[in-house]
This record gives structure tokens, C-alpha cells and sequence, in this order.
């Protein structure tokens, strides 16, 4: 039996890494994988569409109210195509500690065997930046050894990623995760694609997938349902198939390079993010 | 030269708590109940370090092992330990009958950023005596804490004043209630002293505190006394800009005849007050400390056997400085090293040093080191060559094997004491520097 692919997922706050991670996944089903996915933010938002809503009751709910001697089933339940699916959870806004409860939970679902042998991916969708140790539990030595940044042409995105890869690089050199690529979740900006190349080339990776934009994604999404789900034959349930592919087949896994913060900058007005003032902004 | 201040990841014997340790700068003012918002082993830690491997000074109804606990665990951690703290404040205010409560927070709750102060400040809206600080660990030791838990009390219980100053009343900022396990003797002799020198002293902790009525009377002292090198200067300049209150900061504690003289003198000059009584004191204190002393003479003149003639200090700043200038100035010892553990702040290092240098006794000086970490202390007293007679250290419990391996006359004065047990002891002042002695040379004829 091959080792499970344990994949953690990063990227700017709001970028799309849930829907992306939940297409992703629906796109790996379709592909016959077993796959698990663990959402590891307090807004327990990255089950929504292969559950079908948010039924998820939270590791950290369920330990608050019942205590730690509690069955897996209590907090894993089944989705889309057979899905298992993890909701972290956290504290309530503004108190305690939501890095410390990823920790807790995580420790939760080993010590609870949830990560069976007929397991072919886990998927950890991580909230936002690497911002600090606890929400980089899942990067740590024994757990997702595979990383893609979610990123867009948008600068603050570009420059969330770059922060991720320095939070990659730290624990590359002592536990063996590496970066398998940028995901690109297109917002339509001037030469995205070219930027996004040149980017991750300079990170020291590829990008490994191009999504493109498409307001079916968002229909799905009120529909509480992945792509795949709702329009099985749309051009967009492909796109995603097509990543789930990439993913399966990509062997390239690198410590990153982060680039300075000049260095990200020239980039950018390389790309023209930052000039062109004059034109007209619409997308 | 100063030493640059090291920084340190580790350090093996400490010689100090935590800033959590602060509870018992609470313990120590009569009526006040201290709520240790932390987790278990930082209570139990903080307390065995103070009260109980330190001379087994024990503690009063709401220290030691009775003391209010968060006991905070993993849950606090995660979702806040707010409610939790909250049922704690709750219970302690129906068990315990106090005239004020300090809540210490420590590590866990400052990490995660619990809003204590808003919680707190609830309880002082409905007219609760509670008081909040911020006593993380990570933000220095008991010594830190012990300033942050006072500066607290001042703002949230004594509050604001502005009536008249009083002559001759001062507050005394002195010892870490405590953390020298002879801090009670230690405040009544220097009490009695003071008083004796005419002055009015506003009690602030131990034995002759009266309770938290002193702490209400901190703003109508003429003065703050503060005798230490560099504890309780930080509350002697919160309380000048506050309640525009001077302040006299001595650095030596004094022990003996000579130096307590000295110090008197110096006080009652900053007071102001009449000098009549405090020169009969000084007078009669002198007449009496001579009469003990003329009888000890004979034995130091004619006793030769393993006599001490160098010795090592390694003790917090106050109590190196104490003993060291009592030694060397007023026995004749020579100081072959003494090593300051209490992690002094950078900005008093130059001026301990100096006055280490300068202070001492005619013909002596000291270059004292600053050092926390045991491993090197022990490094620094293994170096040292003793050439006559028999060393003395003084020291901690860390100190007691190498004492036995240089073959020196030894006993505890700082924290871990662990082969010492004090109820009331004092070694400063008139009466305490005989105590000094006694055991000085009681170490010499081969007692303990």
C-alpha cells in the first residue's frame, strides 16, 4: 500500500482555498482516491460543499462539550463520493488561542486513528498565512509533506505566498515537507498568467494549475455543492478534474526560495501590476 | 567595565521564581487574598521555590498551598480562560473574607491574550477590592513581579490623592516579601530602627503590617524609602509622578554599627525631622551592639582554628552587597568573589558595580560579577584560589557540594535554602548583625 499523500493547503485569506481544496478533492474522487479532508480554520468553512452544508459539528465543539474521550465518529463525517471529512474548528472570535486548537485537534484525530491505511490523500485546508506554530502543525514532521500555495494575480496574494514559502522553507530543513506548486484561482488581472509563472519560477516551483474564473463556481457554492457535484459537465468540472490530475501526476517537490521583498516588488511592475495607471481598472 | 548582559535560553540552579511567584508579595500585606490565574505547576513551582525550599518560612491562610488556582489546562489554552477565571474570582470572594484581592496572570493567559483587565474591572465597577497584573513569566522573574504586582495596587486599589503630605511618615519599600527567607526579621529590625530614629513608618508587608489600611496611607508619606540596589525603585518613581512624592533610594541595607548609623543619619537628613532622637537612639543602639561585641572580641582574638579570612557571596543584589560591605568592612575579610544571581535590570549594572568598587571599606574593592546561570557560578567559585585560613561562602543549597569540595565554612542566605529553617530570624541592623555573626563563627567552631 503507498503512503498517504498528505497535502496542506495555504494561501492569502479569502483567495479560495476551500473551494479550491473541495473541487480539488471532488475532482480525486472522480479519479477513484480515497480522501480526507481536515478543514484547520475557526470559521469551519472547508467541508461546506462536499457536506452539503454546515452539518459539521467541530473537534474543538465536541471536546468542549463532552470532553476528550470521544469516538471518531463523533467528529468525522462522510461527504461527497465518500469524503471524510474534518472540521478543527476553534475558539470563539477574539479569545483563546485558535493556533493552540489546531494542535489539540490534530493530536485528536491521530490518537483517535483517523488516518487510515486506505487513505490516498489527506488534505489540510489551513486558514490565511502561516501566522504562527499552531497553524503550522500540519507542515510539521509527520504530517503534510506536500504543500500548494492558492495565490492570484492580486499582489497581496503574491505576497501572502511569499510569506508561506518562508514558513515552508523553516521546516523543510528539519522535516521533509516541500512545496509541490502555486495553484492559481484566477481573478482576471492583466497577464496573470505570466505573472504567476514568473513568480512561481522564482520561488523555485512551477504552477502546477491555472483555474480559471467562472461564475458557475459561485452558483455551486450557493447551491452548498462542488462543481463537479452541480454541473458535472460544465467546462469548469473539467478545469478541476484536470488539476486533480496535476496533482496526482506531479513528482516536482522543492524547498522554496522566497524572494525579498524588492525582489517581489520588481517582479510585479515587471508584470505591470503596478503601473498602467491611467487605464481603466474593470474586470 | 559592566558586563554586557548575556542573554540566556537556559540556565541550569535558579536562584529565583517567575513573576507569577509575585503571589506572595500579596501574601505578605495582612487581609489581601492573591488569585494565581495559571496553570498548576506554576502555582505549586512559584510557591515551593519561595516559601518552601527557602527555609520552610511557610505561609498564611491565603498563601502557600491554600492559594486560590486557575489551574489552567489545555481547554484555557484553546477557547480562553476567561470563564474559568471568572468561577475562580467568584468562589474565592465566597471563601475567603479579604480586604483586597490581586489577580496574577501568568504565561497561558498573557499568550493568548485573555481580557483580564475588562473581567476584573467588572468586579471594581461593583465595588469589589480586586486588582489585575500582568505577571507572565516570559516577562521576567519574581523580583519583576513583585514591582508589577505593587504599581498594580497603586493604580487600581490606592488610587488617586491629592490632600496633604505628612512629616515624617515614610513608606518602606525594602525587601521581596519572601524571596530572602529573613524578610520578616529583616522589616521589623529595620521598623524598629527607623522608629527608634523618630520617624513614622507606613508598613507595607510582614510581620508589623497592619493591613491594607498602609497601602491606602502610601499617599500622605512625606517620602518613599526605598533600601535595596534596584528593587522598589520602579515604585518609588511611580509614586513621585503620581502623587508627587519623593523618594530616597539607599542602596545598602545596612548591617552592624557602623553602617545602620550611617543610614539612620542619612534618612533623617532627607526627612528633615529633629536629629535629638535619633542620635540618642544611635547612641544607646551603639552601647549595647559594643557591649556584644567587646564579649566576642575575646573569642576572635583568641580562637585560631579554622577561622575564615576570604570569602564568596553569591546572593541576590541587596544581600550580596549587605553581607559583603559587613565582611570586609567591618570583620576584615577579604572578598575573593561575589556573584550577583537576581538577573539585575542592565540599566542598575553600572551602578552597583560602582558602588561595589567604590563603597566597600577603606582599601577594598569589589568587582562583582552578574551572574544567573548555576552552571557558571559554580564555575566562577571552583576558579577561585583560596590562599589563608578557612573560605566561607555564602550561598544557596546549589552552593552546598562545592562548599564541601573546597573544603569552606558554609550556610544558606538566599533561595533555594533547603538545609535552613527560619520562623523569625534577622541579619541586619544592630540585632541582626550579631545574628550574623553567631552564625558566622558558629560555622567556625563546627556548629551549623
Amino acid at each position: 500500500m503507498a503512503e498517504i499523500r498528505q497535502i496542506a493547503i495555504y494561501g492569502k485569506g479569502g483567495i479560495g482555498k476551500s473551494t479550491t481544496t473541495q473541487n480539488l478533492t471532488a475532482g480525486l474522487i472522480e479519479h477513484g482516491k480515497k480522501v480526507m479532508v481536515v478543514g484547520c480554520d475557526p470559521k469551519a468553512d472547508s467541508t461546506r460543499l462536499l457536506l452539503g452544508g454546515l452539518a459539521q459539528k467541530t473537534v474543538l465543539d465536541t471536546i468542549r462539550d463532552e470532553g476528550e474521550d470521544i469516538s471518531l465518529d463523533r467528529i468525522m463525517r462522510t461527504g461527497f463520493g465518500g469524503t471524510r471529512c474534518v472540521e478543527s474548528g476553534g475558539p470563539e472570535p477574539g479569545v483563546g488561542c485558535a493556533g493552540r486548537g489546531i494542535i489539540t485537534s490534530i493530536n485528536m484525530l491521530e490518537n483517535l486513528g483517523a488516518y487510515t491505511d486506505d487513505l490516498d490523500y489527506v488534505f489540510y485546508d489551513v486558514l490565511g498565512d502561516v501566522v504562527c506554530g499552531g497553524f503550522a502543525m500540519p507542515i510539521r514532521e509527520g504530517k503534510a509533506k506536500e504543500i500548494y500555495i492558492v495565490a492570484s494575480g492580486e499582489m497581496m496574494a503574491l505576497y501572502a505566498a511569499n510569506n508561506i514559502a518562508k514558513g515552508i522553507q523553516r521546516y523543510a530543513s528539519t522535516g521533509g515537507v516541500r512545496l509541490g506548486g502555486i495553484i492559481c484561482n484566477s481573478r482576471n488581472v492583466d497577464r496573470e498568467l505570466d505573472l504567476l509563472r514568473a513568480f512561481a519560477h522564482e520561488l523555485g516551483t512551477k504552477l502546477l494549475y491555472f483555474v480559471p474564473r467562472n461564475n458557475i463556481v459561485q452558483r455551486a457554492e450557493i447551491n452548498k455543492k462542488t462543481v463537479i457535484e452541480y454541473k458535472p459537465d460544465s467546462d469548469q468540472a473539467n478545469e478541476y478534474r484536470n488539476l486533480a490530475k496535476a496533482v496526482i501526476e506531479n513528482k516536482d517537490f522543492v524547498i522554496p526560495t522566497p524572494m525579498t521583498q524588492e525582489r517581489l516588488e520588481e517582479i510585479l511592475l515587471e508584470y505591470g501590476l503596478l503601473d498602467n495607471a491611467d487605464d481603466d481598472y474593470r474586470i | 567595565m559592566t558586563e554586557k548582559k548575556k542573554k540566556y535560553s537556559v540556565i541550569s540552579d535558579v536562584r529565583y521564581a517567575c513573576a507569577v511567584g509575585a503571589t506572595n508579595t500579596v501574601v505578605a500585606i495582612k487581609g489581601a487574598v492573591p488569585i494565581a490565574n495559571c496553570s498548576p505547576g506554576c502555582q505549586l513551582k512559584t510557591t515551593a521555590m519561595l516559601t518552601f525550599e527557602n527555609a520552610f518560612q511557610g505561609s498564611v491562610a491565603a498563601g502557600g498551598g491554600n492559594m486560590p488556582s486557575a489551574n489552567a489546562t489545555e481547554n484555557d489554552v484553546v477557547f480562553g480562560g476567561i470563564k474559568t477565571l471568572d468561577e475562580l474570582i467568584k468562589s474565592t470572594l465566597k471563601v475567603y473574607e479579604g480586604d483586597l484581592f490581586v489577580v496574577l496572570t501568568g504565561c497561558v493567559g498573557e499568550l493568548i491574550g485573555d481580557n483580564v483587565p475588562d473581567l476584573v474591572s467588572r468586579y471594581q465597577r461593583a465595588g469589589f477590592p480586586l486588582v489585575y497584573a500582568n505577571t507572565a513569566g516570559f516577562k521576567g522573574n519574581n523580583l519583576y513581579g513583585h514591582e508589577v504586582v505593587v504599581n498594580a495596587i497603586i493604580d487600581q486599589f490606592v488610587g488617586d490623592y491629592d490632600g496633604e503630605k505628612k512629616k515624617g511618615l515614610i513608606n518602606l519599600w525594602f525587601e521581596t516579601p519572601y524571596y530572602n527567607h529573613n524578610w520578616r526579621g529583616d522589616y521589623q529590625e529595620l521598623t524598629r530602627i527607623l522608629r527608634g530614629a523618630g520617624l513614622e513608618v507606613n508598613v507595607l508587608f510582614g510581620p508589623e503590617n497592619p493591613g491594607v489600611e498602609a497601602w491606602k496611607k502610601i499617599p500622605q508619606a512625606q517620602f518613599n524609602l526605598v533600601v535595596s540596589p534596584w528593587v522598589g525603585v520602579k515604585n518609588a518613581e511611580h509614586l513621585q509622578k503620581k502623587y508627587n512624592q519623593p523618594f530616597l533610594h539607599i542602596p545598602e541595607i545596612p548591617v552592624g554599627e557602623e553602617a545602620t548609623a550611617k543610614f539612620i543619619r542619612q534618612v533623617v537628613e532627607f526627612a528633615g525631622i529633629d536629629k535629638e532622637q535619633s542620635e540618642a537612639f544611635i547612641h544607646k543602639e551603639a552601647e549595647i551592639y559594643y557591649y556584644y561585641l567587646e564579649h566576642f572580641s575575646e573569642f576572635f582574638a583568641e580562637y585560631w582554628y579554622g577561622m575564615p579570612s576570604e570569602f564568596v557571596v553569591t546572593a541576590d543584589a541587596a544581600y550580596a552587597l549587605a553581607y559583603s560591605k559587613f565582611l570586609a568592612d567591618q570583620i576584615g575579610l577579604i572578598p575573593k568573589k561575589v556573584i550577583i544571581t537576581d538577573n539585575t535590570p542592565d540599566k542598575f549594572r553600572p551602578a552597583i558595580s560602582e558602588y561595589f568598587r567604590d563603597n566597600i571599606s577603606e582599601g577594598v574593592s569589589i568587582d562583582v560579577v552578574f551572574e544567573e546561570d548555576g552552571y557558571k557560578v559554580e564555575k566562577l567559585i571552583e576558579e577561585v584560589e583560596f590562599t589563608a585560613g578557612k573560605p566561607l561562602i555564602l550561598g544557596s543549597s546549589w552552593e552546598l557540594t562545592l562548599a564541601d569540595k573546597k573544603g569552606a565554612l558554609f550556610f544558606e542566605i538566599t533561595t533555594p535554602s533547603s538545609e535552613t529553617l527560619v520562623i523569625n530570624r534577622s541579619h541586619i541592623g544592630y540585632k541582626g548583625a550579631l545574628q550574623f555573626l553567631e552564625r558566622v563563627y558558629s560555622a567556625s567552631v563546627g556548629g551549623k
